[in-house]
């Protein structure tokens, strides 16, 4: 799932050494200084069986160890160990590539092989009698082939997103409040903490209440988790890079989004708790009313563009004012800046974060509509939740900061992923940013806010980009 | 093939949710059940090829439709919702009605039902939208202001008879 394999328990350590081999061209010029005291205790091992007998380490602290052995060539060693790593596994991408042509070729002159046999011999040999037809089959094969592979690769970023952004979040939240947050789990600063996290929400009691609508309780975490994990099928990951490309990209995603709350309602009902009710009725009306003024927010970049493409609007951003101004949709005065506060706003009451989160607040309402979840279940609404704020934080690279177009010209020799992930990244920090500043709304100050303020607004963006295509 | 196979699925979805809707006796999964009907039916105008309908259709109906008609159903909730049967001694003559509803559409339906949409997604955003605001303006328009006028009836009632009460 993340490409990071936990140790097994009896698994031996490495006698330490002081690195990797020494060169032996300058032994003396480097003369190694005394090694870092290593901080952690020395492990005991058996002599017989090699196996660990007495430790104060925690299995995570045994990956630490590497790491935490100090010196400059190691960390050269290691560092130049990752990126080779990462170039082989590239180039070995690429070379499987050119040899899926060849095994397409080999498959068809070997179909035609086995049809001229069976004919010579006087066997029927039913579809391989056209080549046309056998070429057509594989290319079906290599298509499904392919789309599941897409398949996977989107949800694994929903995965890798999970496990990023929670601890991400745990750590940018605890700097804010001049804390550190997860430190001991993998070494640096805690990086493997959503992913042990995982493991044990995995291995958690999954508790239903005895009251509780069984199947609707059950269903509930599915139906707010399949339509995010639908809704990313025409995200653009940079330019032209989507797992699928429709015409009505930009529809498809905030409509398949604005479904996960029946999920929601179901979880509140279903626990047969007046919390998780009051939760589910509360994310009900807030996501309803928000997705107005959000989809109005929309409107003025597919006006400006003309098109509900994703790879369009994409591609409409990519020029430059002057020679160095980007065309991106939030610099187009004045619908655009407008249209992207708006979509911010909207965007982060969609996703029911801070100040927006009154159904999952927690002084009010215990956890709102997960308060009977557990386990994986309760797992996967935070999945989800992460998974909405990532499209969000997509969307608005997208639509408002040119997707995957470089700020400069002459920074686009840059890949356009990078650029891509870069504007996505930064729209997650603002997310966490407000969630961590900012407190949280009154019932009827949200509902006013969307009404009385975000409605009007929304309507005026769309006349402002109206007048914008008129005069000029 | 594949299509007819996916067309197929999503009529039986839809024809079988809607018929739980109207049979279930708990109000909360009736309810549900209409979601899970009314995005069947955009599976539907999916397999169609009708890409822009289908993403409406999920929009309106499915995230806004069904999900304040749950919010109702949550909302009004008695305990006897959960148990009271949905037909009471009066079902003959409500068949009878549908019977007779059922025979005027398929004689309506018949002439398109050779007709085959072809299921390839052709993008029809762009017409779409040229027929709506070209030539078909001034019925677009009217049904607009029908609608403006209907919320706005809407929120008149529902405001006067709170105001009542006060």
């Amino acid at each position: 799932m993340t490409g990071i394999n936990l140790p097994a328990g009896d698994a031996p350590l490495p006698p330490e050494k002081p690195s990797a081999p020494a060169a032996p061209a300058a032994p003396a010029a480097v003369a190694p200084a005394a090694p870092a005291k290593n901080p952690y205790p020395k492990p005991v091992y058996s002599k017989k069986a090699g196996n660990l007998l007495k430790t104060r380490l925690w299995p995570t602290e045994r990956w630490a160890h590497p790491w935490s052995q100090a010196g400059y060539r190691t960390a050269a060693i290691q560092l130049t160990v990752i990126i080779g790593g990462i170039l082989l596994v590239g180039a070995v991408v690429d070379e499987l590539a050119g040899w899926g042509d060849l095994l397409y070729r080999y498959l068809l002159a070997g179909t035609a092989l086995l049809h001229q046999e069976f004919s010579a011999r006087g066997i029927p040999s039913g579809p391989l009698a056209d080549p046309a037809r056998t070429a057509a089959g594989l290319r079906l094969g290599a298509e499904v082939l392919w789309t599941l592979f897409k398949v996977i690769l989107v949800v694994g970023v929903i995965n890798v997103n999970g496990i990023w952004a929670v601890w991400w979040e745990r750590k940018l939240s605890a700097h804010m409040q001049s804390r550190l947050g997860p430190m001991y789990a993998g070494g640096f600063h805690g990086w493997a903490q959503t992913i042990l996290d995982s493991i044990k929400l995995l291995l958690k009691e999954d508790a239903t209440p005895a009251d509780a609508d069984r199947a609707v309780h059950l269903l509930a975490p599915a139906v707010v988790i399949v339509p995010a994990i639908l809704a990313f099928a025409p995200v653009l990951f940079g330019t032209e890079l989507a797992a699928a490309r429709l015409d009505m990209g930009a529809l498809y995603i905030l409509a398949v989004s604005g479904v996960s709350v029946i999920g929601v309602v179901m979880a509140g009902w279903a626990s047969s708790n007046k919390f998780s009710l009051l939760g589910g009725l509360r994310a009900a009306a807030q996501v309803v009313s928000y997705e107005i003024p959000r989809i109005f927010a929309v409107v003025p970049i597919i006006m400006f563009t003309g098109s509900l493409d994703l790879v369009a609007i994409d591609k409409a951003q990519s020029g430059y004012w002057l020679g160095f101004l980007p065309q991106w949709f939030v610099f187009w005065f004045p619908a655009g800046p407008l249209a992207f506060l708006l979509f911010l706003i909207a965007s982060l009451a969609e996703t029911n974060r801070v100040p927006f989160d009154i159904p999952e607040a927690e002084s009010e309402l215990v956890a709102g509509f997960m308060t009977e979840y557990s386990g994986m279940k309760w797992a996967l609404f935070f999945l989800a939740e992460y998974a909405y704020v990532l499209l969000a934080c997509f969307m608005m690279a997208v639509f408002f900061l040119g997707g995957g177009a470089a700020p400069l010209p002459f920074l686009g020799f840059v890949p356009s992923w990078i650029w891509m992930l870069a504007k996505a990244m930064a729209m997650m920090f603002v997310f966490m940013w407000l969630r961590w500043t900012l407190p949280r709304f009154r019932v009827d100050q949200l509902m006013d806010f969307n009404w009385k303020f975000m409605l009007p607004w929304s309507f005026a963006v769309v006349a402002m980009a109206g007048a914008t295509l008129l005069w000029l | 093939m594949i299509e007819s196979i996916a067309f197929y699925m999503m009529a039986g979805v839809a024809l079988g949710s809607a018929l739980l809707v109207v049979t279930l006796r708990n109000t909360v999964h009736c309810a549900l059940f209409l979601g899970l009907s009314l995005a069947g039916v955009a599976g539907v105008f999916g397999t169609l090829g009708a890409d822009f309908l289908f993403a409406s259709q999920i929009l309106i109906y499915v995230g806004g439709i069904a999900v304040l008609m749950i919010f109702a159903v949550m909302l009004m909730g008695r305990t006897s919702d959960l148990t009271l049967r949905q037909v009471n001694q009066e079902w003959l003559a409500g068949l009878l009605v549908c019977a007779i509803t059922a025979v005027g559409l398929w004689r309506a339906a018949k002439a398109c039902l050779s007709a085959t949409a072809s299921g390839s997604p052709a993008a029809s955003t762009r017409p779409l939208g040229r027929l709506m605001l070209g030539d078909y303006a001034v019925p677009f328009e009217l049904i607009s202001l029908v609608l403006t006028a209907a919320l706005l009836g809407a929120i008149f009632f529902t405001r006067r008879e709170a105001g009542g009460r006060k």
